[in-house]
């Protein structure tokens, strides 16, 4: 049986697109912020996000960009491109349809 | 910032590979993360130590998180490759084509391949500039064994003067290079075996040099292709995420490369030359890792 971070491994990128897609966030950020939807179900390695926020701006999926905050600190903020945009509507209508798939299949049958 | 959470950056570093921008935004971009934790983290009550521990515990592995970034930074785009690619193919095109013979074509390639390595080196050493810098390296070493070859009195200035500039040169080079990442030092020397096979095959022993331009003639279409070989591995090198694949191909390449080299000389290459070749290329392919170990603990 899947373990749930082979689950989420598999999801990343969907779920990170669609944090950011929300708004633009830095990594701390969109770690809390996944942490708080999902009532605390997704908790991964945090040094784990990186690689795949590197992953999605290699790809054209999102775009990092350096911000000075007014104490003088600096964050880099990843905003979704349009071509992520495109990618993560397809996403959502896949996991959708796998969703209510699923559901037809595991609900218990009722008499 | 405590000592492990430092350490953890260095670790971090140390493992990276990348050119000096991109890894200085990845350090700075960890350490916000690592501000921002420890700073909830003293806030829910936790002691300067216990922050820092579970901080470290949270991100993982720093060997790991290291290895992750590099793949998501390593694969180079199709120009990249071609363009990485690119002095080996035309090298591969000169003998092919039988235009080594021609020397406004030796020093055009000369020209350009110099052009290309010292555009590379200040552009911040993109993974396309080392099979450049290798080529650019070639006349150092050709003009070098040619001094050897000269009367005596020439072998003595070779020897004074020449070689240990040159050495110093091509150390230096190596070593620059090395601190940047050992594979880009390995995909620089990835000629060298076949070139060293070739030369070992049409060396003249005790003949006179029209034999040895002739016998350079005759193999001119085969060593062609061994070029074109190492511009097609070099592509794949550009374009594979991991490490290991990335070795793998390097060490494949130099065993196809040799063999090609032994088959097309027609018995001019002994089994004892070949496997002494093979050790070469090996060496030549895999010891700059432990030169980097090296350069590493000794700081």
């Amino acid at each position: 049986m899947a373990k749930k971070h082979e689950l989420i491994k598999g999801n990343i990128d969907s779920l990170l697109l669609c944090v950011i897609a929300q708004q633009p966030m830095y990594g701390y950020q969109i770690i809390k912020e996944l942490e708080r939807r999902s009532q605390g179900y997704f908790k991964f390695k945090e040094g784990t996000l990186y690689p795949a926020l590197h992953r999605l701006e290699k790809a054209g999926l999102a775009l990092g960009e350096w911000q000075t905050l007014p104490n003088g600190r600096q964050r880099r903020y990843y905003h979704i491109t349009e071509k992520g945009l495109n990618i993560l509507v397809a996403k959502r209508g896949q996991w959708l349809d796998f969703i209510t798939a699923m559901n037809l299949i595991i609900q218990p049958v009722s008499d | 910032m405590l000592t492990v959470l430092s350490n953890y950056l260095d670790s971090i570093r140390d493992n990276l590979r990348l050119d000096h921008s991109s890894e200085k935004e990845v350090i700075q971009e960890l350490e916000t993360h690592i501000e921002d934790e420890i700073h909830e983290l003293r806030e829910s009550g936790l002691s300067e130590a216990e922050a820092a521990d579970t901080c470290l515990t949270l991100l993982g592995s720093a060997k790991v998180v290291a290895r992750q970034i590099y793949e998501a930074h390593s694969q180079g785009s199709w120009t990249q490759a071609l363009l990485a690619a690119t002095p080996h193919l035309l090298f591969g095109l000169l003998f092919a084509l039988n235009w080594w013979r021609g020397i406004g074509w030796l020093l055009g390639m000369l020209v350009l391949v110099l052009i290309m390595a010292v555009y590379g080196w200040w552009r911040g050493k993109p993974a396309w500039l080392f099979p450049w810098l290798g080529y650019s390296l070639l006349p150092v070493v050709a003009a070098a064994l040619l001094l050897l070859y000269l009367p005596q009195s020439w072998s003595w200035v070779a020897i004074l003067f020449y070689l240990p500039l040159a050495l110093w040169l091509l150390y230096a080079i190596t070593v620059r290079t090395i601190k940047r990442d050992w594979l880009y030092t390995s995909l620089m020397l990835l000629p060298l075996p076949a070139i060293a096979g070739w030369f070992i095959a049409v060396e003249p022993v005790n003949q006179l040099p029209e034999h040895w331009l002739q016998r350079m003639q005759d193999f001119a279409p085969w060593i062609g292709l061994t070029f074109l070989a190492l511009g097609v591995t070099v592509a794949t090198f550009i374009r594979v995420r991991k490490r290991w694949l990335r070795i793998s191909v390097l060490v494949v390449s130099g065993l196809i490369t040799l063999t090609m080299v032994a088959y097309y000389a027609e018995g001019r290459l002994s089994i004892l030359a070949f496997l002494i070749l093979m050790v070469v290329m090996l060496l030549v392919l895999l010891s700059p890792a432990l030169v980097e170990r090296t350069l590493r603990h000794s700081g």
